[in-house]
């Protein structure tokens, strides 16, 4: 008998993950088919897009941390942030990554790196103002549990996708601007070839525009699940799912309240936070279109794993 | 299954390894053969509380049946990390080390594994090497000028010395020494940074 067993693994968000990850290969083989039905002069958009996320995956640690001014931190500079993660580490027996401090007022944590190897969990310092101990702690513990799930490799490879249809878009937008894409209207003298090649232009920047749009929702749901996942974990972690509610409500409660300046800066890093840093103003935009679930849906999450938790065994 | 749970982005609690703690009797033996140290005779077992009824209740009930085993004292304690120790003190390695296991599979069994942190070995110079090795030369050297630990990692099944010399200060030298001393007794953990240090540790 566990832990495990004294609590069920959350069936339904398994099977939400696991549909969205599936719709995703799904659409990625459609436009796999539709390239080479296409013919390979497409190859070169791929083999691009592939060095773009490559560059994003393997530097993530970097780029991130030069994004937010984070600065790694040694135990004897952050002595009771590295004990946290110590011990957070010897109680999920992973590997302690590299710690980080940003100094910004945003109230904020994320964890980047390749693979485990690799990782960087960093708070900012608005952050380990504002939080008690057991709140910078449940932070901590969901950030140890992005790293552990592999967020950033699943999170790269389903955007690959959305950046591939994103720069055919383009490409095509630039020639078609160019070149006109009709051309039927010319002085010259038509031929069906010419026709041709232009609705076929026509239909991949369409194709592409339409595979952008779904594959930007998809990767937007699962980058919710993933959050919602990491939350579970962590909560599981700590074993107290109520100071990673606290913390959530206390964070994003400040984080409307900050200056725009400071939030547009960290816009680019939202998939990888701990709460998004958009500035919306009143109601937010639709939460289809969003990185993170929104507050209710967590807190009651976390509500029902305090409530398992707290069953007599 | 690795794979599969990076994609459907879960983790399995991972369970406490209890079985390697009783190769610290012999260790135990060897420390005061080879050093002229012997253990504290205090001990500590360290965990995360989950929130909840049913842990709170759990945890009275092991610490009626430790009190109702009569040997040695026994005490609770909290850190600044919000971790609970049960404080273990008996001069018999044998029945401390029995009494540890005691705590760690109570609350393994009622299903906690997952929450426990690491176990607690105090280790001490023997009062009386001193005056031993005087009129022995050339006895054993002294390794410990202070309290010195040997922790057990329930996750990984193996020990790290760790010996604090000072506000938040720990003497490598000595902790190495100290890990040489066992390392044929006792699994000692091959990776440097999981040697997290105790501050403040309640076993004293």
């Amino acid at each position: 008998m566990s832990t495990a067993s004294n609590i069920p693994s959350d069936r339904g968000l398994n099977l939400r993950m696991f549909t969205t990850g599936l719709m995703l290969v799904i659409l990625y083989g459609a436009v796999v088919g539709l390239l080479i039905a296409f013919g390979i002069s497409y190859v070169a958009v791929l083999v691009i897009a592939g060095i773009i996320l490559f560059c994003q995956y393997w530097f993530s640690d970097k780029i991130a941390l030069f994004g937010m001014g984070g600065r790694v931190v040694t135990a004897e500079q952050a002595p009771q942030l590295h004990g946290v993660i110590d011990r957070l580490c010897a109680l999920a027996d992973m590997k302690k990554p590299r710690v980080a401090i940003a100094d910004s007022d945003v109230p904020n944590a994320f964890a980047t790196g390749r693979s485990p190897n690799s990782a960087v969990v960093c708070a900012t310092t608005g952050l380990m103002r504002r939080l008690d101990e057991a709140e910078l702690e449940a932070v901590l513990a969901h950030e140890l549990s992005h790293v552990a799930h592999r967020d950033v490799a699943v999170m790269t490879i389903a955007s690959f996708l959305g950046v591939v249809a994103g720069l055919i878009t383009r490409i095509m937008f630039w020639t078609g601007m160019m070149g006109g894409f009709g051309g039927s209207n010319d002085s010259n003298n038509n031929n069906n070839g010419n026709d041709n090649a232009a609705l076929v232009e026509m239909a991949v920047l369409v194709v592409s525009v339409v595979v952008y749009a779904i594959s930007f929702l998809l990767t937007r749901a699962l980058s919710r699940y993933r959050e919602l996942a990491a939350d579970r974990s962590g909560a599981l972690l700590t074993g107290q799912p109520s100071a990673l509610a606290s913390a959530l409500v206390k964070v994003t409660g400040e984080m409307s309240r900050i200056p725009t300046r400071d939030l547009r800066a960290a816009e680019s890093f939202n998939a990888f936070y701990f709460t998004p840093a958009i500035a919306t103003k009143g109601v937010s935009l639709s939460t289809i279109l969003s990185t993170h679930p929104t507050l209710e849906k967590r807190l009651d999450q976390l509500a029902k794993i305090e409530a398992e938790l707290g069953r007599p065994v | 299954m690795g794979l599969l749970n990076t994609l459907l982005g879960r983790t399995k609690p991972v369970q406490a390894n209890l079985d390697s703690l009783f190769g610290l009797p012999s260790a135990a033996i060897t420390l005061q053969s080879a050093a002229g140290m012997t253990t504290s005779g205090r001990a500590g077992v360290c965990y995360k509380p989950p929130t909840g009824q049913g842990f709170e209740d759990m945890q009275a009930e092991v610490m009626k049946l430790l009190t109702m085993d009569g040997e040695g004292k026994l005490r609770t304690a909290e850190d600044r990390y919000g971790y609970h120790w049960v404080v273990v003190e008996n001069p018999d390695i044998e029945s401390l080390v029995t009494q540890v296991h005691l705590v760690n599979s109570s609350l393994s069994d009622a299903g906690w594994g997952p929450q426990l942190l690491c176990s607690v070995f105090g280790v001490a110079t023997l009062p009386d090497s001193a005056a031993s090795t005087a009129d022995s030369p050339p006895g054993p050297t002294t390794v410990l000028t202070s309290t010195g630990f040997l922790v057990y990692l329930f996750k990984r099944g193996t020990f790290y010395p760790f010996v604090p010399d000072g506000p938040e200060h720990r003497n490598t030298e000595q902790e190495l020494k100290l890990k040489s001393l066992v390392a044929g007794d006792l699994a000692i953990e091959a990776d440097l940074d999981r040697w997290f240090p105790l501050w403040e540790l309640p076993v004293g």
